[in-house]
């Protein structure tokens, strides 16, 4: 994000803005939607996504869907970790539906730990904070809000299909996005689903500075890798060591680089970047674009560790563990390596990328679950992307909008293997300081939210009505 | 009370094959050594206090004074922690004392696991069986029957001699009686120098002696944490400092450091005379090493063997990692347990140096918070000492070679020689390659290997204390 605050510094004008007033209906009810969510708990310590996706169910009863248009799930062996998904009937069968996908799940949070009770929504100095208020109950209740709203009006073209989950937080647990794609695909199926991910950035003013529109991301691939030793009394060290084995091992895992790859996504990045980047950044940028094997503007580039991961296969090692006493030589050492897979990467072919790079039969590598499905590289889509921009125009006149490859991971890594293209909606606006999005004192600013639910209503009533 | 006449009914009743050839000062011996086997001293139920009590009315019942024996308990909170000091006069007031330690405590031993009762003293196949048979209330029993013999003798030497019995060797943590006599009452122990266990040398399968060691210095045992500390972060976008690969490279860097090679006297005896035996090419190169310790190819010849190579230098080495929090997050702590044996001599400061020097990375924390052991200079190895052993070794153990050594272990040695009282481990014991299972299941020593280290033993203590 750190490339895409400069750029959008240098390319932004925006002028001051007296006091945000919504232009889309039902600001009221809407509030009192998102304050219900943030006001669950759905933790994975202490909530319940069930008892969320309860309260939602009674809101669209009362807006007027039926039975056969809710669909609310859970497994036995998860009952809190359930989810729902809402059909709003499209008019033109012909037209394929779209999906809106959201989470109910949010991190942990302690209240001895924050200023004021995470899970109560509370309006101070034009900021929401809470648990959630951010990530990701903003955008779900945008979503629930509008499906609710456009109930009443004419129907659209596409059928919309609304799917809130449970566990993108967590790897451990029951994931509700994973399971509908496995066991309930025909509830999801849709040409193309809007995600979080997207959204964008407030200058230090809080006025919006940059848009970004997600589409593509990477992996995450955790692998172990384990020496394992005789071992014997340290008094007497031999050549052979498990820690040894282990720490070359990840030195060598360390001094690997792997090669630069492009998306259409990142490649439309750099490009956008390469004309607004000072020298010597923006030209290597440009070169890198033309050969992806010059080394030298690959250095320039990679200097950047936002951009270094946005142009490659990253692997790091994030814990060692191993002997079990001080005065004895290790019997077995082991190192987590967490991998950020490009799109398109098989984890056995990687794993055996990590084989070469470690070249020492002693160490083992192995996948550590969960094992998640090969990503494709999602398509810039310009009837998506097209009115992305064009909706932009309107709602944030001059900020401009790039489109991101996200490093991280989110629920889209399920959806998109049954074939539907996941795009990180732009819109809802993320501060410098991060909001303290997985961490304390969580917060949106109340104008950040309400303008991008105006942004995402107009973008959806267009992209379920195509011409 | 118990175990007396449990042992007066095995002596009256079912005297074995073997000790019915005993001479009438060897039963007695093997009365005195089989209560100190059959007194439980472990840390966890046993009283080294109640075994220094039964040797001290033996003492006494053989003709020593009250205030010749001094008992001593331990700490308030471990009272059954004690052990005693005795005293037998000299008639040259103007030479110095000898002083014979042995430890009385022994590592825990569970009936459930063994295939004999630890606690009791059962001869079999010409071996005894039972936990401190070897480590050390062999030489216990031998010191203490020693003072009762020449005592019934009453013939005093010129020297005085001093035995001190004590608890804690095997658990330092807790209360070590030899570390708080050095402290608290060095004037009850004082002495010209000490003859202590480590002086074990080997046998074959059955026990018969190969070869006799005198052990003259120790190496000192010594634990630091080498550390690294970093902000992390995000493992999606890893960044060129981090703290795992900064332990990693630095750990690299020692485990392909060689300390220099050195000798102590015992050393540089030993390989003198492993020189001879072995011949051929590692002979030679001994040889060559004794001529200069700076010679490469020598050293890589002779380091070949971990024996050798540890005897040779300090050695140190990583015995543990613990880094990271979070598969997902870049390790704000980086940490490696690097254990040390520290050649006898040399400062913990000049090895801190040495191991900062080859980790080569001024970021790295070398923390030394572990508990910091005496580095006491090697007791010299003159021929006022070493000569009398070698020529009464050649009597009671003809045909065996005797060789100095340096152990890589610890002993309670570390603190009088550290206090000025050189210790030497005196030869005589040897034990099969599985060291007699010391510290492990069955622990045993040969019968035969026994009686004749107590005559070689008695006869070296008069031989000392008449000079």
């Amino acid at each position: 994000m750190r490339a895409l605050l400069l750029a959008a510094t240098l390319l932004s004008a925006t002028a001051a803005e007296a006091q945000y007033v919504s232009q889309q209906p039902g600001e009221a009810q809407f509030r009192a939607l998102y304050k219900e969510m943030v006001e669950t708990d759905t933790s994975v310590t202490t909530g319940s996504c069930t008892a969320a996706a309860e309260k939602l169910a009674v809101r669209f009863k009362a807006a007027g869907f039926g039975d056969a248009d809710i669909t609310q799930f859970s497994v036995p062996e998860f009952p809190k970790d359930g989810g729902i998904v809402v059909h709003l009937k499209g008019s033109d069968p012909k037209v394929k539906p779209m999906l809106l996908l959201g989470h109910l799940d949010v991190v942990a949070a302690k209240p001895e730990d924050w200023t004021r009770s995470p899970f109560k929504l509370i309006e101070e100095d034009g900021y929401f904070y809470g648990r959630g208020t951010f990530d990701d109950k903003a955008q779900a209740s945008i979503w629930a809000d509008l499906l609710i709203r456009m109930k009443a009006g004419k129907a659209p073209k596409r059928t919309i299909k609304l799917a809130l989950t449970c566990g993108e937080e967590t790897t451990y647990a029951f994931n509700g996005a994973d399971w509908l794609a496995k066991n309930r695909p025909e509830l999801i199926m849709a040409e193309f689903a809007l995600n979080e991910g997207g959204g964008g950035r407030n200058g230090p003013d809080g006025k919006p500075q940059g848009l970004a529109v997600q589409v593509g991301e990477k992996t995450v691939q955790n692998f172990w890798l384990e020496a394992t030793n005789p071992g014997g009394h340290s008094s007497v060290p031999r050549p052979d060591n498990a820690i040894t084995d282990l720490t070359t091992a990840v030195v060598a895992v360390n001094r690997h680089e792997f090669p630069v790859q492009f998306t259409d996504t990142t490649r439309t990045y750099f490009s956008t970047l390469a004309k607004v980047m000072p020298d010597p950044v923006g030209p290597a940028m440009a070169r890198l674009l033309t050969n992806p094997n010059d080394a030298e503007a690959n250095r320039i580039v990679s200097m950047d560790p936002t951009n270094h991961s946005v142009l490659r296969t990253t692997c790091v090692t994030t814990l060692l563990e191993a002997g079990h006493a001080e005065n004895a030589l290790a019997q077995r050492a082991r190192a987590n390596v967490n991998c950020r897979m490009f799109p398109g990467t098989d984890p056995n072919a990687l794993k055996a990328d990590l084989e070469k790079v470690i070249g020492n039969p002693k160490v083992t590598i192995s996948l550590k679950p969960p094992i998640r499905p090969v990503a494709k590289p999602t398509p810039m889509n310009p009837a998506i992307i097209g009115p992305m921009q064009t909706i932009a125009a309107k709602h944030f006149p001059g900020v401009p909008m790039l489109a991101m490859m996200s490093t991280g991971a989110t629920d889209a890594i399920f959806i998109t293997p049954i074939g539907i293209p996941v795009y990180g909606a732009p819109g809802t606006m993320i501060d410098a300081d991060g909001n303290g999005i997985h961490g304390l004192n969580e917060r949106i600013s109340v104008r950040s939210l309400m303008q991008g639910r105006d942004y995402l209503s107009d973008l959806v009533a267009v992209l379920a009505n195509p011409k | 009370m118990r175990t007396i006449i449990a042992g007066l009914l095995a002596a009256t009743i079912a005297v074995p094959v073997s000790a019915q050839a005993l001479r009438p000062d060897q039963q007695a011996f093997r009365g005195l050594y089989k209560e100190l086997i059959e007194t439980n001293t472990t840390v966890s139920a046993g009283s080294c206090t109640l075994a220094a009590e039964r040797m001290a009315t033996r003492l006494k019942a053989a003709g020593f004074a009250d205030a010749d024996v001094r008992l001593f308990n331990g700490p308030k909170d471990r009272p059954q922690d004690g052990g005693l000091v005795a005293t037998l006069a000299g008639k040259d007031p103007k030479a110095r004392a000898i002083l014979l330690l042995a430890h009385i405590d022994v590592v825990e031993a569970k009936r459930a696991d063994w295939e004999r009762d630890p606690f009791t003293l059962i001869e079999e196949g010409g071996w005894f069986y039972g936990r401190g048979t070897s480590d050390d209330k062999a030489q216990a029993a031998i010191f203490t029957d020693t003072l009762i013999r020449l005592k019934a003798a009453g013939k005093p030497l010129k020297r005085t001699l001093k035995l001190a019995l004590t608890c804690g060797e095997e658990s330092p943590g807790v209360f070590n009686g030899a570390e708080w006599l050095m402290t608290e009452h060095k004037d009850w122990i004082d002495a010209e120098f000490a003859l202590n266990e480590g002086g074990i040398g080997v046998s074959d399968d059955k026990g018969n002696p190969l070869r006799l060691s005198f052990q003259a210095g120790e190496k000192v045992y010594q634990d630091f944490r080498l550390e690294a500390r970093n902000p992390g972060g995000h493992s999606s976008q890893p960044r060129p400092d981090n703290a795992i690969y900064q332990l990693t490279g630095g750990l690299n860097r020692l485990a392909a450091t060689e300390f220099p090679v050195q000798f102590t006297d015992a050393s540089r005896a030993y390989f003198t005379a492993m020189a001879a035996q072995v011949g051929g090419g590692v002979g030679a190169a001994m040889r060559a090493l004794l001529a200069n310790p700076a010679d490469a190819n020598a050293n890589a010849i002779v380091s070949r063997d971990p024996n050798w190579h540890s005897m040779l230098r300090t050695t140190c080495v990583a015995t543990r990692l613990d880094a990271g929090h979070a598969n997902n997050a870049l390790a704000q702590r980086a940490s490696a347990n690097i254990n040390c044996r520290m050649f006898p001599g040399d400062s913990l400061e000049k090895v801190r140096g040495q191991i900062i020097a080859a980790v080569a990375d001024p970021g790295l924390m070398l923390i030394t918070d572990a508990e910091v052991s005496p580095t006491p200079p090697p007791p010299p190895l003159t021929a006022a000492i070493y000569d009398p052993a070698v020529a009464l070794a050649k009597k009671h153990f003809p045909g065996v070679p005797l060789l100095p050594t340096m152990v890589t272990g610890a002993t309670d040695g570390r603190f009088l020689s550290a206090g000025g009282i050189p210790t030497y481990g005196v030869p005589g014991m040897v034990a099969d390659k599985t060291l007699n299972n010391v510290h492990g299941l069955n622990e045993r020593i040969s019968v035969t290997n026994l009686y004749t280290t107590r005559d070689y033993l008695f006869d070296l203590i008069n031989a000392y204390a008449a000079k």
